[in-house]
């Protein structure tokens, strides 16, 4: 009878210990859990505020500036297109 | 137990022996008793046993449960911004518009404590409020009360940090368009709430709305950004009062670009007012002018009633009950169609109308989406104003632009039908593949026959007419110049013009068709104090094709001829009158008196 008594009582420690840690284990994974959701979202708004700026930054008159004053780039105009076949047939280019 | 002697009463069931350890002896139906309180306890025993291995055995389920389990709590507690309004981008899949989030800074008056303490430490981080309209709003009686919408990340944190009780945050978002004046009038605006107010956010308000919900226009945000450009420096040019630019895909009936000037900041619901609000190209009517030759002389071509070589009596101005039709560079002679359409003659095209026949003219123009209201994805759109009854009249000054007022989307989508190959293509704003015949967005107005004679003509009045400073070297473009005199009072102003522009390139397979409107412009200097078509918009139209035709990918023909007439379609078309006519004298004396 004591035998009996004290295997429950030891089976009942052993599952109350096994459940408190498991339930502290579920608690910290809770927080883990709404730590990275709340990153996530956070890191979703950072995106979209990222490709609003990028839009922004690449907008075609802005790049159009920038390209004028620190490159000293200008549009394309057509008289600067040219074919291949046009190119190698200018007088002193020989065709390869 | 042990049992002892038999025991036959109940009084002698109970025996305590003297030398013996004092034991208790249990018969009868009391030993009965007892076996079933044992039995009892043992199932219960069971029971309890049952209900902890149970609990036992559910406890390394949940610790050994599947990872399947887990991904499923995280995908259900992880929901994105739900209450996000869908992006508006254009064909490439640039954001034209788009929502951020931001914070707004609201109050419970009655739980500040320190009204005064709190309006000094809150104008020094928010300093668009005084202390004063701070103290006023918070020492108000309700219970609620903004105190500043649309904080960046610093200044909630800021706030934060004062810890001042009684002011908290509501997470909000906000409308961005990135690139501000480029595309006002065709995006709109949202108010305050994020409803949308006008232009593609108020059409698509409800779509999107609907959370991820992404709108792509047909808009190639490059071509918009050139447009708007050009046609601003148009303006201050020529000081005018506004003025309207569409390039329209001519296979497609897409909308590459639409400007209107002037023109607000969709990012500032303040700059949206006036002048500034009206959408010219959809929403405003004008009398086109001379740019309607075009239409009439396709529609005399396409009725197998008029030839081109057919000639009209130009001879002195036309006087019909109170008018006078005038050309405004007279020739003073016989002239054909296309000389019609070189020297922009208004009898000439009145006659050609008269000649074709008014019920023709209306049938024509009612297949070309004149008569009716546009059908645009925009809440602006105007009604075209046309004359009723139509009488001869009529007739004669609608065939060269007058008399009939019509927006400047629906003239673009009808200069697309000349050239296209005679498909009248309903415009749109949205991304669509290329329509096939036979489709509810597409019918046939014009022969293919026509469409091609009226490709010539434009090209000629390019190279050779009134249009000829929208020619680039390297391409074909070919257009026609309207200038209009503006009414005022039920009298035409002589001073006030509506100068415009509408082209097509490359001419022999149009890609885009373009209109350049310019409202009320003044000539200065270089222009020699002109302020027509030819003198306004066409070199505008030059300006934008010389720029969007290399980026598009479309190769220019370096042949020296392509500034000059394409000699084999004048020879095939039997306009070698035009030619005739085409004295260099002719041509200078153009230039003197300035492109009409």
């Amino acid at each position: 009878m004591r035998q009996t008594t004290m295997l429950f009582i030891l089976i009942a420690g052993a599952l109350s210990l096994a459940l408190f840690s498991v339930k502290y284990h579920v608690q910290d994974l809770e927080d883990e859990l709404a730590n990275l959701n709340h990153s996530i979202k956070a890191e979703q708004q950072a995106i979209r505020v990222l490709k609003a700026e990028w839009s922004h930054l690449n907008n075609p008159e802005r790049l159009r500036g920038l390209a004028k004053r620190h490159l000293g780039l200008d549009a394309v105009m057509p008289t600067q297109m040219q074919t291949f076949k046009s190119v190698s047939e200018q007088k002193g280019v020989s065709t390869p | 137990m042990t049992e002892k002697a038999p025991l036959s009463t109940q009084a002698e069931s109970l025996v305590l022996s003297r030398d013996d350890t004092p034991r208790v002896h249990i018969e009868g139906t009391k030993k009965s008793a007892m076996e079933t309180g044992r039995n009892r306890l043992l199932v219960t025993g069971m029971v309890v046993f049952m209900a902890f291995a149970l609990v036992g055995g559910r406890l390394i389920a949940v610790v050994t449960s599947s990872p399947d389990t887990t991904k499923k709590t995280a995908r259900t507690t992880a929901k994105p911004n739900v209450a996000t309004r869908g992006e508006i981008v254009d064909r490439n899949g640039i954001i034209l518009a788009t929502s951020l989030p931001i914070a707004s800074l609201y109050a419970d008056p009655q739980e500040i404590l320190n009204v005064d303490e709190a309006a000094d430490k809150l104008s020094v981080i928010l300093p668009s409020l005084s202390r004063e309209e701070f103290r006023v709003k918070l020492s108000g009686k309700g219970r609620f009360v903004w105190l500043r919408r649309n904080l960046t990340p610093q200044q909630v944190y800021n706030i934060n940090a004062l810890g001042i009780p009684g002011i908290s945050f509501e997470d909000g978002e906000r409308r961005v368009f990135p690139h501000g004046r480029t595309a006002s009038h065709l995006l709109g605006m949202t108010d305050v709430d994020g409803k949308g107010i006008a232009g593609i956010e108020r059409y698509f308000d409800d779509a999107l709305r609907q959370a991820g919900h992404r709108v792509q226009l047909s808009i190639d945000l490059r071509i918009q950004a050139i447009l708007h450009q050009e046609l601003s420096a148009a303006v201050t040019r020529f000081e005018a009062l506004g003025a309207a630019g569409v390039i329209l895909d001519a296979q497609t009936g897409e909308v590459a670009a639409m400007v209107s000037l002037p023109d607000f900041n969709p990012n500032n619901v303040g700059t949206m007012q006036g002048e500034a609000a009206f959408n010219r190209v959809t929403k405003g009517v004008y009398e086109m002018g001379s740019t309607f030759k075009l239409l009439t002389a396709a529609m005399a071509l396409d009725s197998g009633k008029i030839k081109l070589e057919d000639r009209y009596d130009a001879t002195k101005p036309i006087r019909i009950a109170r008018f006078t039709i005038a050309d405004y560079h007279p020739k003073n002679r016989w002239l054909s169609v296309p000389e019609i359409l070189i020297y922009s003659s208004n009898i000439g095209s009145a006659k050609m109308a008269l000649h074709l026949g008014g019920k023709m003219q209306k049938a024509y123009l009612r297949k070309l989406g004149l008569l009716r209201q546009l059908s645009v994805e925009l809440p602006e759109v105007g009604t075209p104003l046309s004359p009723v009854p139509w009488r001869d009249i009529n007739t004669m000054t609608i065939s060269y632009g007058h008399g009939i007022a019509i927006t400047p989307m629906q003239m673009v989508a009808a200069i697309a039908t000349v050239v296209n190959g005679g498909y009248y293509l309903t415009p749109t704003l949205l991304k669509r593949d290329k329509p096939k015949p036979g489709g509810d967005v597409i019918q046939q107005v014009f022969s293919k026959k026509t469409s091609e004679k009226m490709r010539n003509l434009m090209r000629l009045v390019v190279a050779r007419g009134t249009g000829r400073k929208a020619a680039v070297p390297g391409y074909r473009v070919g257009g026609k110049t309207g200038t209009a005199e503006k009414q005022g009072n039920g009298v035409y102003r002589k001073k006030a013009l509506i100068s415009s522009f509408v082209a097509a390139f490359p001419i022999e397979a149009p890609r885009y068709v373009l209109l350049v409107l310019v409202d009320e412009p003044k000539g200065n200097k270089s222009t020699y104090y002109y302020a027509t078509g030819g003198w306004v918009a066409a070199p505008v139209i030059k300006k934008l094709v010389e720029r969007i035709a290399p980026m598009v990918g479309i190769q220019p023909i370096h042949d020296g001829v392509t500034d000059k007439p394409n000699k084999s379609n004048v020879k095939k078309q039997n306009t070698a009158p035009v030619k005739a006519a085409f004295a260099r004298k002719d041509v200078r004396a153009e230039e003197r008196n300035g492109a009409r």
